[in-house]
């Protein structure tokens, strides 16, 4: 990340020196302004979710779906760790039902769950390319364009798309397992044996 | 059908109140217990977000994002990608908000229900905006291969929009 950063960071600096030398912290700022903007609406966003969350939490719901799902959890992303596994399991239900606003803060908790586990590399990188790559059942935001822009048909979008995202978390998935499976360990039958024995590294 | 997707939500809060409530769960403590973690997590994430967001201005306002898009609209091209979509699947890994502006204008261009709009559409939702998923997911955590995920993750999408623009033409 910090040689990606600082290579961008200079090509563009680089640029603007030619091209537009006063234009070059207007820009800085403009960049960090919208992000303060950004981050007011996630907070306004994020206390109505994590709200709903600690109910969920406290009524046992999280317990719930986290259980029903967890033999796919635990292979997907070769954790044991039960708080973890429940954070992640409602990252992908809300993932799924479309309610990204839910996800987030469910998919901040359980990569700061999985840092603390013995397999944390490879369990984050996979919340990661699920969720960036993620399966979103319904595209609301693109539907409601096409409506107000008059379309025939607004909804024939939703095949394809599924399709395509479906596909794309499915490459996702298959890759990070093919490079960046760790390969001290490498099946999760053997997982929880291995874990006693070779945990170094 | 849209309309049953606006009853979704509140019916999720609805039945997840009265749910709770039968749990005899304290729900207005327990909704109050969790908001208030809201704050320290945006705290968390903002210095991430804020670079992120500036880097992304940065890549704008050069002119790099555009050079880029001319450089690569012989690759989409050759992947049976049209050009014309090509700054919509740039912008989206990078912003949001962004994308979906450029959307609306490419579908106010090319005509809504045009091959060229539908791909738009469909590159669109083919995953999130990958860069603005990794600063807020992995604020603060160090993790040497994250670089290798954000190119998984990334490759995986444009496997996704090739995929996808070839499936917009057969149906």
């Amino acid at each position: 990340m910090n040689v990606l950063f600082l290579t961008l960071f200079l090509a563009c600096s680089g640029a603007l020196l030619i091209l537009n030398p006063e234009g070059f912290l207007s820009s800085l700022l403009d960049g960090t302004s919208k992000s303060a903007t950004l981050c007011v609406a996630l907070l306004a966003s994020y206390t109505v979710w994590l709200g709903l969350m600690q109910v969920w939490e406290d009524s046992g719901v999280t317990r719930g779906v986290s259980r029903l799902i967890k033999p796919v959890t635990k292979r997907l992303f070769r954790t044991d760790d039960e708080k973890a596994l429940k954070y992640i399991s409602m990252n992908l239900s809300a993932n799924m039902l479309g309610i990204g606003g839910a996800a987030t803060p469910y998919g901040i908790r359980a990569a700061q769950a999985l840092d603390k586990t013995k397999n944390a590399e490879f369990s984050s990188c996979m919340l990661f390319v699920v969720n960036a790559t993620s399966v979103q059942i319904l595209p609301t935001a693109v539907i409601g364009i096409r409506v107000a822009l008059g379309s025939g048909n607004p909804t024939d979008i939703v095949l394809p798309t599924l399709i395509a995202t479906a596909f794309s978390t499915g490459v996702g998935i298959l890759l990070t397992f093919l490079f960046l499976r760790d390969k001290k360990r490498p099946t999760c039958v053997r997982h929880k044996k291995e874990k006693k024995g070779a945990g170094t590294k | 059908m849209n309309y049953f997707f606006a009853l979704l939500i509140p019916l999720i809060f609805i039945v997840s109140f009265i749910f709770a409530s039968f749990r005899k769960v304290k729900v207005y403590d327990s909704f109050v217990e969790g908001a208030k973690k809201a704050i320290p997590l945006i705290v968390s994430i903002f210095p991430y977000l804020a670079t992120i967001t500036m880097l992304s201005t940065l890549l704008e306002v050069s002119g790099l994002n555009a050079l880029l898009i001319e450089w690569l609209s012989p690759v989409f091209a050759f992947f049976g990608v049209p050009t014309e979509i090509a700054p919509l699947i740039l912008i989206k890994p990078l912003s949001g908000s962004g994308s979906i502006a450029m959307l609306s204008d490419i579908l106010e261009k090319y005509g809504v229900d045009s091959y060229i709009a539908r791909c738009a559409c469909v590159a669109h939702g083919a995953a999130e905006t990958v860069f603005y998923v990794g600063a807020v997911y992995f604020s603060g955590l160090k993790r040497k291969r994250l670089t290798a995920a954000l190119c998984i993750s990334l490759f995986a999408y444009l496997a996704a929009v090739v995929f996808g623009c070839a499936f917009c033409l057969i149906l």
